[in-house]
């Protein structure tokens, strides 16, 4: 999947803090949050939705170079600071998307206030603990391992040497901030809130829930248990998928997204 | 005048280099179903018979530490290794390098260092240390934290052993409504305190800043002196003027009968050197346990050396390089009065021992070190 020129980079001060968003496009909003890998900039599926939607894609308190706020310390709390950025671009209603670390977020963005929610869109979405299985461990192992657990089959992954070549010096840094800022916010408890699925039975926006059936990373049960306690909400299951459906399975993951976007409108 | 401490990491010798090759590193993916505790039992013996002998044949302390998750050192508390001491010994120093305090309830932490303090009759040093990362991992503990956890819990065992009980602590990590310690150290206003390092400036300017005495653990001569230097230069920027006693460094030394016999016993200090550290970078240098000043400060004071008590160096380069010394009581005596010249400590901490060393040959270095080195070394 290619980076496009056409989403504009721009900064906005949310309170004292300069955070950087990636945006385009017109029609109602969406605003995607990206997981504990960071911020992968405009790609090719926000210039799809880009078509039919306005879509706003923040980095991260933290990732990406940016700033993040002394008091930023938790999951909730980037939910939190993510209520302000919301507010700060001024959408009334909006639709809520956000991947692994990013659906967590949404998530807990969810559960705090649902009234301006016309959608919400969680991609195998970290958050919830699974009762069987575990999440698998992605701070204390190698970069070789991390990126096997995160793909299917690396062979389905267009410009696959991008993650397997070496870092620039300048990518190295952001990727150490990235990991950082994801082991402040994840490392305890793992990758969960114990209270999400009891917030989230308040939560009546329809919701979609993606993912891919051989996620490594978040077991698809996780999925599972959101559709249980979301009153509303969908699970479409990505076969031959790993971890992030958007990179791997590009097309159905825009056709199950864009079918239920429409499906809002 | 020196100070002579004697150190054993306690390792669990039976672990051979085919045992670790399979895993992808020595500490955490190593199962403990390698770990036999009878022969773990026999090791402790042989251990605490080498500090009862050290307390008598004249070395002036007896340094202790911990780590987790490790086969080469089987002290998972330094707190119990230092109560074993307290009882085995009579006169020496007990210097803990140290407590992972970030990673301990610290009014605990600060009751359990008073009692050692009591019960040894006012011996302890009470060294604090960050540990190395895989300590925090192993303690669940996100690297992040261990900074500003660290921080925190220094000042906070400080004002147990200073301030009148009960008072209260509202901090971010450990906060405590009412602490009241009954045991309060012997040593007044508290034990000494102590901070060591390898190759981190940063460790070395907190240290100044405290005023604690700096334990380098191991680096190359050259390394340790440049590190020195920032003590000093701290030192005077916080207004007080060091001398030995606030400085000490850790050595792999042995002594036998003769210099041949001591080649050999001495080879040992190598014992799977190559995978104890060995793992991913996430295990010994994860993203945020090193703070961004202290990366500032490495990109700004380039360092030569090896901080990492000089791995990939071969045995004769290492005694080339005084990192290990081994021979006779002259060759030993010779190579550390070299030692003593160049970088003035007012402490040489001896990691005597090693891997599968026999216990006879452990016991005579002890020997020799408190008939002859000792006595040669204060002489001076």
């Amino acid at each position: 999947m290619t980076t496009t020129q056409r989403g504009n980079k721009s900064t906005i001060a949310v309170d004292d803090t300069q955070v950087e968003i990636f945006s385009g496009g017109s029609g109602p909003a969406v605003v995607f949050l990206h997981g504990a890998g960071g911020n992968a900039g405009w790609q090719a599926w926000h210039e799809e939705l880009a078509k039919d939607y306005t879509v706003y894609a923040p980095s991260q308190p933290g990732f990406n170079g940016t700033a993040c706020p002394d008091w930023v310390y938790t999951i909730t709390d980037v939910a939190h600071f993510n209520r302000t950025i919301v507010q700060q671009l001024g959408l009334e209603q909006y639709i809520l998307m956000g991947s692994s670390m990013g659906g967590w977020v949404a998530a807990e963005m969810a559960a705090m206030c649902h009234h301006n929610l016309r959608g919400l869109v969680l991609v195998d979405a970290a958050g919830i603990k699974p009762g069987k299985g575990e999440i698998a461990e992605i701070f204390m192992v190698s970069a070789q391992t991390r990126l096997k657990q995160r793909f299917y089959d690396p062979s389905q992954v267009s410009n696959y040497e991008r993650y397997t070549r070496p870092l620039t010096p300048e990518e190295q840094t952001i990727e150490h901030a990235n990991r950082e800022m994801a082991s402040r916010l994840c490392w305890r408890p793992y990758l969960h809130n114990l209270s999400l699925p009891y917030y989230l039975r308040k939560v009546p926006t329809p919701t979609l829930i993606v993912w891919g059936r051989q996620d490594a990373i978040v077991p698809l049960e996780c999925g599972e248990l959101f559709q249980q306690a979301l009153p509303n909400a969908t699970l479409k299951v990505i076969e031959h998928c790993g971890h992030a459906p958007a990179i791997e399975k590009p097309q159905e993951f825009l056709h199950v997204v864009t079918e239920f976007l429409s499906g809002l409108r | 005048m020196v100070d002579v401490y004697w150190f054993s990491e306690q390792p669990y010798g039976h672990v051979t280099e085919d045992d670790l090759a399979p895993y992808e590193s020595g500490r955490m993916h190593f199962p403990n179903t390698n770990f036999d505790p009878e022969k773990a039992h026999v090791l402790y013996h042989n251990y605490h018979e080498q500090y009862a002998w050290a307390d008598e044949v004249g070395f002036d302390g007896i340094m202790s530490n911990e780590h987790h998750s490790s086969y080469w050192c089987m002290k998972p508390s330094v707190n119990v290794d230092a109560a074993v001491i307290a009882k085995v010994t009579k006169k020496t120093k007990i210097a803990m390098l140290g407590n992972v305090i970030a990673l301990n309830d610290p009014v605990k932490m600060a009751e359990e260092i008073a009692m050692l303090d009591c019960i040894s009759g006012g011996r302890i040093i009470s060294g604090f240390v960050r540990g190395t990362a895989v300590e925090t991992l192993h303690a669940g503990i996100s690297p992040t934290e261990n900074r500003e956890r660290f921080e925190e819990a220094h000042d906070l065992i400080l004002k147990c052993w200073t301030t009148p009980g009960p008072f209260r602590w509202d901090g971010r990590h450990f906060p405590h409504r009412m602490v009241n310690p009954w045991v309060v150290p012997m040593q007044k206003p508290h034990p000494p305190v102590w901070f060591p390092g390898t190759g981190s400036p940063e460790s070395v300017i907190w240290a100044a800043k405290h005023g604690y005495p700096y334990m380098n653990l191991g680096s190359l001569l050259d390394l340790t002196k440049q590190l020195k230097s920032i003590y000093h230069e701290t030192a005077h920027e916080v207004g007080f003027e060091p001398g030995p006693e606030h400085f000490g460094y850790l050595m792999r030394c042995l002594v036998a009968d003769t210099d041949e016999k001591a080649q050999e016993i001495g080879r040992t200090f190598l014992w799977t050197e190559n995978h104890r550290n060995r793992g991913p970078i996430e295990f010994n240098d994860p993203p945020g346990y090193q703070s961004r000043e202290a990366m500032r400060i490495k990109m700004s004071r380039p360092l030569i050396g090896t901080g990492t008590m000089g791995r990939r160096m071969s045995y004769e380069e290492l005694q080339e390089a005084h990192n290990i010394v081994v021979g006779s009581p002259e060759t030993v005596i010779k190579k550390l009065r070299y030692v003593k010249k160049d970088l003035k400590p007012g402490y040489i901490l001896i990691y005597g021992n090693e891997g599968n060393m026999r216990q006879e040959d452990v016991m005579r270095s002890i020997e020799l070190f408190g008939t002859k080195v000792i006595p040669a070394l204060k002489e001076d």
